[in-house]
């Protein structure tokens, strides 16, 4: 698409990538943590700001492109990977980064989610997983504990939650990580890594509620559960390992990379561009289009 | 003759369709105009399937009504097309003598048609192809022979076809055609329905149909993305460009579903391509959250819907004009988003870049309704003057507004320059939340009425927009014909019809819909005391939609139907003719002497 190939790296500090707006989230947010993380993972990546486009979906962790000084696109509920891919495919010396909650990324956009995966676009997907909606003042989320008790389950919810670990993994996505601002270290390091990685890129951030969430998913319960899983011996290599370890998505919380396909298939958007080149020698002038519908 | 209208159906490997296509390509090379509609029976493969062809020496815009040509390979699949295939009294049926039929026995109730030829078209093939796959070879040349129809050319392409396969099959083929004519020439018609020459003889014309030629179109204009998903009648567009966009350096994403092909076209647009997405009616539906997203965000985008009958799937493989109020009214909130529709294959080429030019001007997302009339059908395009065609790029920011760029900045005209990511000092939140100046979300209800005003304020001088309109016919004559896409094309017969007939009619045709430019109808309803709104839907939509914007004389009535019948211009015609009558007579007391 006769963009030429601009990818500068160049020093920023992460206090570049932050902007004028003041997050509206409740204090002491998970998505705070993220967010920091993000600036830091990006200053560690070193694209200047105007270089990477930040898209979300509705939700309160889809506010982030706004705190950021990248282009960012502040879409419509569930559509966040969709309209990613649409810019990466147009553009694609953007960096180009995703973010959401889980009922944006498993609920109403859950449809998405394998096809990004299957076509290996070069993106980094950034899930804020709370197991609540937060935004609409705590209803049941795709996550949510079965038998949790919210105002749309008064009584107990009555179904399993989706395993985003495991879901992602069978699709084949070919880089799975989670985090949790309780360690923002292991976070900055999962995000710069995710988004070094060539093709897609899956971050489940487990990025507590603190106005509607349970209290043993709150930040200082994560300083205790969380285990990484280089501790644990992890070859994150081994996919069926790391679906194995998956399962545990609710009882345990394990951060680090789960998976990191050694041999990624191509990206999507390479793929894109060779056919473009391969193929453009063979273009009609436009002006003689229609001679295409020449009768035979 | 003229004018000839054809139409054969068969059972689904008879190929009729196929001797209706290899029939238009003749005609175009001989430079005859003509157009070809297909229809099938809801059937994957094999079932029935039928077209019209229609040849004329002049242009001709619709596939108008009665046959004047019925080839029936066997009567169950012919009949199975009711409507689409009407007989009448001047009509020629051809059919095969091996269904067993009398020539005074078939099945065509109370219609006792101007000639009826039992020939025995599959033992012809067989004896002439050793197989009756060479039936429509048959077909062909029996037209050729009693219509004076394109011989040399029909010929010229069965040797192109059948060339590529064995010398048998050629062979068998050529055989198959001569059998044809030969069989003609034995057996003449009476009273000689022999076309006449074209009067553009040897042109050259394209033969194309409209979705490939709205698919060129958005090429021309500079599309270089496209997101869809596959539905009847709109994936030939889809079709077309994923094999041709590549080599202009864009990309088409075959998407999980509509929701995802109109989301990435809005992120390619947000990335500064020119994008575009295609569908037909459920597909709009879905299609209709991310289109108030561009409207908001102020993303230029081509949403081309395809119509067929709906609601729902309803009739996925016939045309309709059904989805005006949808294309219009469906958005959530106040916005408004230009309508366009083309009215010919032809037409929808320069309509296409015209929905490009309005997108990215004014920033919005545009709905082009084509039909599956004018998507599918084929038609003999003569060559475009492509010089004639400006392209609009949307209004970038200047490096001084880079400065201290404002993404949303109130302007005069409401249209504020839109930078694209990769530019330094441009960066700015899009979002489908109300947004300042800056793009910053707020919960302003001022701020949201201010930025309600900009995003409609900029469409109104489309409302300006002449040319996007037809005006034919006698500026001052007390009747008026208004119609819209492919049916348009009946009101332009209609009018030629009345003019021939010596009735003074005037016709205006909108290929802009929405908004509604009140002007130009005032002015074009100013002379006029009785008409007719023409149009293929059953609440005669665009009819509702000029009389809430428009005072409109209450002796211009809807003239809709829904259904897969055409309209046809000569009863268009006579609801003219008596509303000229009833017009005299309502004048006639003011020509009585008083007392």
């Amino acid at each position: 698409m006769n963009t030429a190939a601009v990818q500068t790296l160049t020093h920023h500090t992460p206090k570049d990538y932050q902007s004028d707006l003041k997050p509206i989230w409740c204090p002491g947010c998970g998505d705070f943590g993220v967010l920091s993380s993000i600036y830091r993972a990006l200053s560690g990546i070193g694209r200047p700001p105007h270089e990477i486009a930040f898209v979300s979906g509705i939700g309160c962790s889809s506010r982030i492109p706004g705190y950021t000084t990248a282009y960012g696109f502040n879409s419509v509920h569930g559509r966040a990977l969709p309209i990613a891919q649409g810019i990466k495919l147009a553009n694609p010396d953007l960096l180009v980064l995703v973010a959401g909650g889980d009922g944006d990324g498993f609920s109403i956009g859950g449809g998405h989610v394998p096809h990004v995966i299957r076509r290996n676009i070069d993106l980094t997907y950034i899930v804020m997983d709370n197991q609540i909606y937060g935004l609409t003042k705590g209803q049941l989320s795709p996550t949510s504990p079965r038998g949790l008790k919210t105002v749309t389950s008064t009584y107990g919810s009555l179904e399993d939650p989706v395993n985003p670990l495991l879901y992602v993994l069978a699709y084949g996505a070919s880089f799975v990580a989670q985090g949790t601002p309780a360690d923002m270290p292991g976070l900055v390091t999962i995000i710069e890594e995710g988004i070094r990685f060539p093709g897609f890129a899956f971050i489940n951030v487990q990025s507590p509620c603190v106005t509607f969430g349970e209290p043993d998913q709150q930040l200082k319960a994560h300083k205790t559960a969380m285990k990484s899983l280089s501790s644990l011996g992890h070859d994150p290599s081994d996919r069926l390992q790391a679906m194995a370890l998956a399962q545990d998505y609710g009882r345990e919380l394990y951060t680090g990379i789960f998976y990191r396909n050694p041999d990624p298939p191509p990206k999507y958007n390479d793929l894109v561009r060779e056919r473009q080149k391969a193929m453009a020698p063979t273009a009609l002038p436009k002006d003689r289009i229609l001679e295409m519908f020449l009768p035979e | 003759m003229h004018d000839l209208i054809i139409g054969m159906a068969g059972s689904g490997g008879d190929g009729v369709v196929s001797a209706g296509e290899s029939l238009i390509t003749a005609a175009a090379i001989e430079g005859y105009h003509a157009l070809l509609t297909k229809s099938f029976g809801s059937q994957i493969r094999g079932g029935e399937s039928s077209c019209r062809l229609r040849i004329s020496t002049r242009q001709v815009f619709n596939p108008n009504g009665t046959l004047d040509v019925a080839v029936a390979l066997n009567w169950e699949d012919f009949l199975r097309f009711g409507g689409e295939l009407p007989v009448d009294g001047h009509t020629v049926v051809i059919y095969d003598s091996k269904t067993g039929v009398a020539p005074d026995n078939i099945p065509l109730a109370g219609v006792r048609p101007a000639a009826t030829l039992a020939v025995p078209i599959g033992d012809m093939a067989k004896q002439a192809a050793g197989t009756d796959k060479a039936k429509n070879t048959v077909v062909l040349g029996l037209l050729a022979g009693w219509f004076g129809i394109a011989r040399h050319s029909i010929l010229a392409g069965i040797r192109k076809k059948f060339g590529k396969k064995s010398a048998e099959v050629l062979e068998g083929n050529e055989r198959a055609f001569a059998a044809g004519v030969s069989y003609a020439e034995a057996n003449p018609l009476s009273g000689g329905r022999s076309m006449a020459a074209p009067e553009n003889g040897g042109a050259t014309q394209f033969v194309v149909d409209g979705n490939e030629m709205c698919a060129a179109g958005a090429i021309f204009a500079g599309c270089q993305f496209f997101g869809g998903y596959p539905i009847t009648p709109s994936t030939e567009i889809m079709q077309f460009l994923n094999r041709e966009i590549w080599k202009y350096g864009g990309a088409v994403l075959q998407a999980e579903d509509e929701i995802a092909g109109v989301g990435a076209a809005v992120g390619a647009s947000f990335a500064g391509k020119k994008a575009m997405t295609a569908t037909s009616g459920p597909g709009m539906s879905l299609k209709t959250e991310m289109l108030g997203l561009a409207s908001i965000a102020e993303l230029p985008l081509v949403c081309v819907n395809v119509q067929r009958g709906g609601p729902s799937t309803g009739l996925p493989t016939k045309s309709e004009q059904a989805d005006l109020f949808q294309a219009i009214f469906s958005a959530h909130g106040d916005t408004v988003r230009p309508v366009l529709a083309p009215i010919s294959v032809a037409d929808i080429f320069g309509i296409t870049i015209e929905g490009f030019n309005i997108a990215e001007q004014y920033q919005t997302p545009v709905i082009l309704l084509s039909d599956q009339e004018i998507g599918q059908r084929k038609e003999t395009v003569s060559p475009i003057d492509t010089k004639t065609f400006e392209l609009i790029e949307r209004r970038r920011p200047t490096a001084n507004e880079l400065e201290h760029y404002e993404r949303f900045r109130i302007t005069e005209s409401g249209i504020s320059p839109i930078s694209t990511p990769g530019a330094a000092g441009g960066d700015y939140l899009a979002s489908g939340i109300e947004h300042n100046e800056q793009g910053a979300p707020t919960a302003s209800g001022e701020m949201h009425a201010r930025m309600n005003e900009k995003r409609i304020k900029k469409l109104h001088p489309l409302k300006q927009r002449r040319d996007l309109f037809v005006i034919a016919g006698d500026p001052q004559s007390p009747l008026g014909l208004i119609s819209w896409g492919s049916v348009a094309g009946v009101a332009l017969e209609a009018l030629d019809l009345a003019r021939a007939g010596g009735l003074q009619v005037k016709l205006l045709i909108p290929k802009l819909l929405y908004p509604v430019a009140e002007e130009v109808y005032q002015d074009f309803l100013g002379s006029v005391q009785a008409g007719l709104v023409i149009e293929q839907s059953h609440q005669g939509q665009l009819y509702r939609v000029i009389r809430m914007f428009v005072d409109v004389p209450d002796g211009v009535q809807p003239f809709n139907k829904s259904g897969s019948n055409p309209i046809v211009a000569r009863e268009v015609l006579d609801r003219l003719q008596e509303m000229a009558l009833e017009l005299q007579r309502r004048r006639a007391p003011e020509l009585q002497p008083a007392g």
